[in-house]
């Protein structure tokens, strides 16, 4: 299973973020707007052929191993103990769709291409940090969970017995991780500020990536599809 | 957009870690909660509404990005209305005791059941994640109306998990020392010392 | 003078007594200020106001005058002006990561890419600054792989690149072996000829070697202000846990003050 950024040179992999962005939107629309369930099918079908022509087809095994259990569930409530398997053809492929496009999506654009793309356009600077410092110090207080985990455990952590005996057990893992990071803010505050980051200036971006005409008309393109099927389903 | 001072800056993004990590503890625990807006609560204690929306907004762009999922960001108004009654709560010094915590964290559970009951039924067919979706599919199994298992699988979830989340944030904030209390003024509030 | 304190308290907040008192001080490009004082005794704190963060990101109060470059640095406007122009290293080289970073060059060009420098600027400032610090090698790594003390180094090379007229450094060599530490205090002199440069260490063996005035704080006070040699040679300064381990030797051997700092200094006192 793969998730998140792999390095590629693959069509999206050199697309401009903002052009795999858009037809990451314009599937989360068309998903719900074609019409149902032919509609949400053949876009599933399309997306693959797109990961494969893309280079990023590890992402489809991903995808698949993501979509199973909601298609098991689906089939449970809505052919097992329900009558409509229609819905559950709709709303499998529907999420299919969506899941493929936007686990490939994750894979080809890189965060940082990302945020010098929105930067380039104007994004204020807070916002493309707070994007990437999350993104960054998520895995950093997961080791820190685990570390206070394992420390815990040594102690005799009782991970066992009723619900709420287990309940109890949390305070002890969550109090070192909460006042750990809370500990931390000022001196990440300082940090930020001695390095010009509330300077209230524009933030240069470091590598902007392209911008080429035909993914502009690319988009334009995209976008007049979602309308257009918008459009459709409130005139039929 | 107002800019967030660089406290916040430096603050949001570990309070979406805490967010993340604190499911780690419970499902090394095998209790059935998420826990996943501990660090969304936090902040709203700390720094008010506002900053909580925005930890909450962050959240779950992390979590969508990490998990790979893109459906959770479909239930961004739950994360959302947690910020805002959270930090409305907070300054009505609703962590001033575990009772008083408890029952806000009841009241939030029954508040984010049913802002979250619409988005599964309507969105995913019913169909979330994992504990919950057992449950619907049980009560379903039982003959109860899709519409209803739904929400009850939720409301059974959230009120368990709001209520412990609250009190969590009540134990957090009473063993604050000074000199942490002392740099969010909002904490004392949030604890009824103000 | 580009940094002048008169007559500055400073509490922080929830702090029981004042961590600075009554502190006068002056500092201005052309010499290297070792500040310097036992654990608590205010020395990190100095330089957090005279960088305007103290107040302005750890609250507190703070009476008497600073003035930085010609502003206050911890008003509104002042900070708008300063920015960029004071480079403070902080201790901790974890914390200081900016989180914004995929590679060592992109940490070290994020102070000069949040004051808005054109992209050419950047690449050159970049590329100076980790000549300057020895850390080219690392160029391509990931930050968040590296070593505590390849991490202090990169921090260096990031405030280095802003080019700031102010340069506080907070204990830059915690993180490094000796021989790190010896190579980060070498560079001092040759930045504070167009520079201010503070440095607040309690390494003073070390970084003795390079500085000209050294400036000792005691429970946020001033207690002297000179020479190395006239504020660390004296008893008190020994007394204090403040000085050199040669002059401590110096001292607990029998010998009167002035004491020897260095090695050198010692030989040439005594092997005749």
């Amino acid at each position: 299973m793969t998730l998140g950024y792999r390095p590629g040179t693959g069509v999206l992999h050199r697309a401009h973020p903002f052009t795999v962005l858009a037809l990451a939107g314009t599937v989360a629309v068309l998903a719900f707007t074609l019409s149902a369930p032919l509609g949400p099918m053949l876009l599933t079908a399309g997306l693959v052929a797109i990961a494969v022509a893309a280079r990023v087809s590890r992402t489809l095994l991903t995808a698949l191993a993501f979509a199973a259990p909601f298609w098991v569930f689906l089939v449970l409530i809505h052919v097992v103990f329900g009558d409509s398997p229609d819905r559950a053809v709709t709303v499998g492929s529907q999420i299919s769709a969506v899941l493929v496009v936007f686990l490939m999506t994750l894979a080809a654009v890189h965060p940082g291409r990302l945020v010098d793309a929105l930067l380039e356009r104007g994004v204020p600077f807070h916002v493309a940090y707070l994007l990437v410092a999350t993104l960054q110090s998520v895995p950093e207080l997961q080791r820190r969970a685990s570390a206070i985990l394992d420390a815990q455990r040594c102690r005799g952590l009782r991970v066992r017995g009723s619900v709420w005996g287990r309940v109890r057990s949390v305070v002890p893992l969550a109090v070192p991780l909460v006042l750990g990071a809370l500990g931390e803010v000022d001196d990440r505050a300082l940090a930020l500020e001695a390095r010009g980051a509330a300077s209230g200036l524009r933030r240069t971006p470091l590598d902007p990536p392209h911008d080429r005409l035909a993914e502009r008309v690319t988009r334009w393109a995209l976008l007049g599809s979602v309308l257009g099927t918008i459009a459709w389903r409130i005139v039929a | 957009m107002i800019p967030l001072s660089s406290r916040l800056l430096a603050l949001i993004p570990l309070a979406v870690g805490i967010n993340l990590a604190m499911g780690k503890f419970a499902a090394a625990l095998s209790l059935p909660l998420f826990l996943d807006t501990v660090g969304t609560v936090l902040v709203a204690t700390l720094a008010g509404p506002w900053a909580a929306v925005a930890t909450g907004v962050v959240s779950q762009v992390a979590f969508t990005v990490l998990d790979g999922k893109l459906m959770w960001m479909a239930f961004l108004p739950v994360q959302l209305g947690v910020a805002l009654y959270a930090g409305l709560a907070a300054r009505r010094g609703a962590f001033a005791s575990p009772w008083r915590a408890a029952t806000a964290g009841l009241v939030l559970g029954l508040i984010a059941a049913t802002l979250s009951w619409p988005i599964a039924f309507l969105l995913f067919g019913g169909v979330t994640a994992g504990g919950v979706t057992v449950v619907t599919t049980l009560l379903t199994a039982l003959g109860v109306p899709l519409k209803w298992a739904v929400y009850g699988a939720s409301l059974s979830n959230d009120l368990l998990d709001k209520c412990v989340t609250f009190l969590l944030v009540h134990v957090v904030l009473i063993s604050l020392p000074k000199r942490l209390s002392a740099r969010f003024p909002a904490a004392d509030l949030a604890r009824g010392r103000a | 003078m580009t940094v002048a304190l008169d007559g500055v308290r400073y509490r922080y907040p929830a702090g029981d007594s004042d961590a600075l008192r009554d502190v006068t001080l002056a500092f201005g490009a052309g010499e290297v200020t070792l500040v310097t004082g036992r654990l608590g005794a205010g020395c990190s704190t100095l330089l957090l106001v005279a960088a305007g963060l103290a107040p302005h990101v750890t609250g507190g109060a703070r009476s008497g005058s600073v003035t930085t470059l010609g502003v206050d640095p911890a008003s509104d406007k002042g900070r708008r002006k300063v920015a960029g122009r004071i480079g403070l290293l902080l201790p901790t080289p974890w914390t200081q990561l900016s989180g914004m970073s995929y590679t060592v060059r992109e940490e070290v060009a994020f102070g000069p890419a949040n004051l808005g420098w054109p992209r050419d600027r950047i690449g050159r400032a970049v590329s100076g600054a980790m000549a300057l610090v020895g850390i080219e090698h690392l160029a391509d790594r990931d930050p968040r792989t590296l070593s505590g003390g390849e991490l202090q180094r990169v921090m260096l090379a990031g405030i280095t690149a802003m080019d700031p007229e102010v340069l506080l450094l907070d204990e830059p060599t915690l993180e490094l072996d000796p021989e790190g530490a010896r190579m980060v205090y070498r560079l001092l002199p040759a930045l504070a000829r167009e520079k201010t440069v503070v440095l607040a260490t309690t390494d003073v063996d070390r970084a003795v070697e390079v500085v000209t005035r050294v400036v000792l704080l005691d429970r946020g006070s001033v207690t002297a202000d000179g020479t190395p040699d006239d504020v660390l040679g004296t008893d008190r300064a020994v007394a204090l846990g403040c000085s050199t381990t040669i002059a401590e030797i110096v001292r607990v051997a029998g010998h009167a003050a002035p004491f020897p700092l260095t090695v050198r200094a010692a030989v040439r006192r005594f092997a005749r």
